[in-house]
């Protein structure tokens, strides 16, 4: 099948990008914005953007932690927007 | 002698008022034993409420809603989704979403996802159990009723659809930076689809189906998905999407037949503080490519038939919600419009070509809890999604919609 050698092609190079940007967790634009920046940008992409005070600071955790791997998150966007949630709530 | 009686009054003076302040003494260390003893107390309350380093949450979503069409006016059942998230640890993480089905006067459960996380750095992610196959956007993100804008999926969406939805597997999955570019990736390995050979269900000959265990073969089914935002708001989101396997029975004619999914997804979301108002745009085409095989003939199961084995499918919606007006009743308004289209295989049993345009007002209670009002227009008097993700039959023709969701 000629499509095999496509296919064959976007996943070396996803394999790839994924190795190489493993250890690449922020940017220097990511830096410098807080959590409410990134909450604010993140949250509402695919839902409306939950306000802080609907959960507690556990749930939050929960719930953060499951959207980290829904939406890709990197390690330290979850980690502001969680601070950003549990001081807002 | 008038001085003795001064020294004297001043003695007792002196006396009554130490007692007093030994009284007083005795009293505050009373209260400050009562204090501490409270809050002993307290924190011995609020240590049972204190969460472990496990903790979960159980949520999830219901809908169900009113159709009217041509032939029906009727509420329908909808479905009841519970959603269990397990946080065991800093790094481990359980998901599984139900779903408690009300068809035809029976229950029917399902089990939409079911699979562990662990977080193996900053920016990559291991899962392994049933997930919701990161193919486009649709499945993955917007399927949940409170989160999809209108009553029904797109087109070719859903579990009879063209797209897969979910699968058992590993996957790999996470987001970096390249630069300043934001990127996300997953790269997954599952069972696969399955080839419908017409063996038993001729005109439904060269129909893949999905989520269905155990497989039908041994070659596993590899895909991924890269999505990419090149603004630095993250308001936009390009993703192209592939999964290529093996799709025949294993001992059959069919067994070196393959089948190639693809897809390209865009999403726009972003606060337009001109209009008071939020924008989002998203869309999805999808593709899929099955090897050429001979298939029984419906009329005569003896002769066979082949036809180029080609399916797409796309969507693309919009909706405004003017949430930041001061207005409570039009803050919670949202105006939606979506286009969806399904093409099946010419010379194929189950041959289609329908388009639906669906046109909707929705009123928001909560950030998850809405009313959706929609008519949709259809070119087709076939049902394109028998079974909606949505859990209810997708209505044929065109139709009237009031429905209500609620994401908990
Ligand atoms: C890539 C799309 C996407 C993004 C971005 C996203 N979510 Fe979600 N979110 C979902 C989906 C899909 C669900 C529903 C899960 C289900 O029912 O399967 C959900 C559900 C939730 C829930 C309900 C509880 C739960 O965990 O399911 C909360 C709370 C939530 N999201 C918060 C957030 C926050 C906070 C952010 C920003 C960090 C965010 N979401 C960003 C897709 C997304």
């Amino acid at each position: 099948m000629k499509k095999i050698p496509i296919i064959i092609f976007l996943f070396t190079l996803l394999a790839t990008i994924a190795i190489i940007s493993s250890c690449q967790s922020t940017s220097p634009l990511a830096e410098a914005k807080s959590g409410a920046q990134l909450w604010g940008e993140n949250c509402l992409r695919c839902h409306n953007a939950p306000s802080p005070e609907s959960f507690s600071d556990a749930e939050w955790d929960v719930a953060v932690m499951h959207m980290r791997v829904r939406a890709n998150l990197t390690e330290p966007e979850a980690v502001k927007i969680a601070d950003f949630l549990k001081t807002a709530n | 002698m008038k001085n003795k009686y001064f020294i004297l009054f001043l003695t007792l003076m002196f006396t009554f008022s130490i007692q007093k302040a030994n009284a007083q003494e005795v009293q505050s260390t009373d209260e400050i034993q009562k204090l501490k003893q409270e809050i002993e107390q307290l924190k011995n309350e609020s240590d049972t409420y204190k969460p472990g380093k496990s903790k979960f949450l159980l949520r999830g979503y219901a809908h169900s809603g009113l159709q009217i069409t041509d032939e029906e006016f009727s509420f329908v059942g909808g479905s009841f989704n519970p959603l269990f998230i397990y946080k065991q640890s800093d790094r481990l993480l359980f998901e599984s979403e139900w779903e408690l089905e009300l068809a035809g006067g029976e229950v029917k459960l399902a089990v939409e996802y079911a699979n562990m996380s662990y977080l193996l750095s900053k920016n990559l992610t291991f899962r392994a159990g049933k997930i919701l196959v990161p193919f486009g956007i649709y499945v993955p993100n917007l399927h949940p009723a409170w989160i999809n804008k209108f009553p029904t999926g797109p087109l070719g969406a859903g579990h009879d659809g063209i797209i897969p939805s979910n699968d058992i597997g590993l996957e790999l999955r996470g987001g970096s930076y390249l630069g300043n570019l934001k990127i996300n990736y997953s790269i997954y390995a599952v069972n696969g689809s399955q080839l419908n050979d017409g063996e038993e269900e001729a005109e439904e000959a060269g129909i893949l189906h999905h989520a269905i265990f155990p497989d039908n073969n041994k070659g596993k089914t590899i895909g991924g998905r890269l999505g990419f935002f090149p603004f630095s708001d993250s308001s936009l989101e390009f993703g192209i999407s592939g999964m290529y396997g093996k799709v025949g029975a294993k001992e059959t004619d069919m067994k070196d037949v393959a089948a190639l999914h693809y897809a390209l997804d865009i999403s726009y979301v972003k606060t337009l503080s001109s209009m008071s108002s939020v924008l989002d745009m998203k869309g999805q085409y999808s593709g899929v490519n099955v090897d050429d095989a001979n298939y029984p003939f419906h009329e005569n199961p003896d002769d066979l038939i082949t036809f180029d084995n080609n399916s797409s499918t796309w969507f693309a919606q919009i909706s405004l919600r003017p949430a930041l007006v001061e207005n409570n009743f039009v803050r919670r308004l949202e105006f939606a419009g979506r286009y969806s289209t399904l093409k099946t295989p010419e010379g194929s049993e189950w041959e289609t070509d329908q388009t639906q345009v669906d046109l909707g007002i929705n009123y928001w209670i909560d950030w998850r809890t809405l009313f959706k009002v929609s008519y949709r227009i259809s070119n087709s008097k076939e049902d394109g999604t028998t079974e909606e993700p949505d859990g209810h039959g997708g209505a044929p023709g065109n139709a009237f919609f009031v429905h209500w969701a609620i994401g908990f």
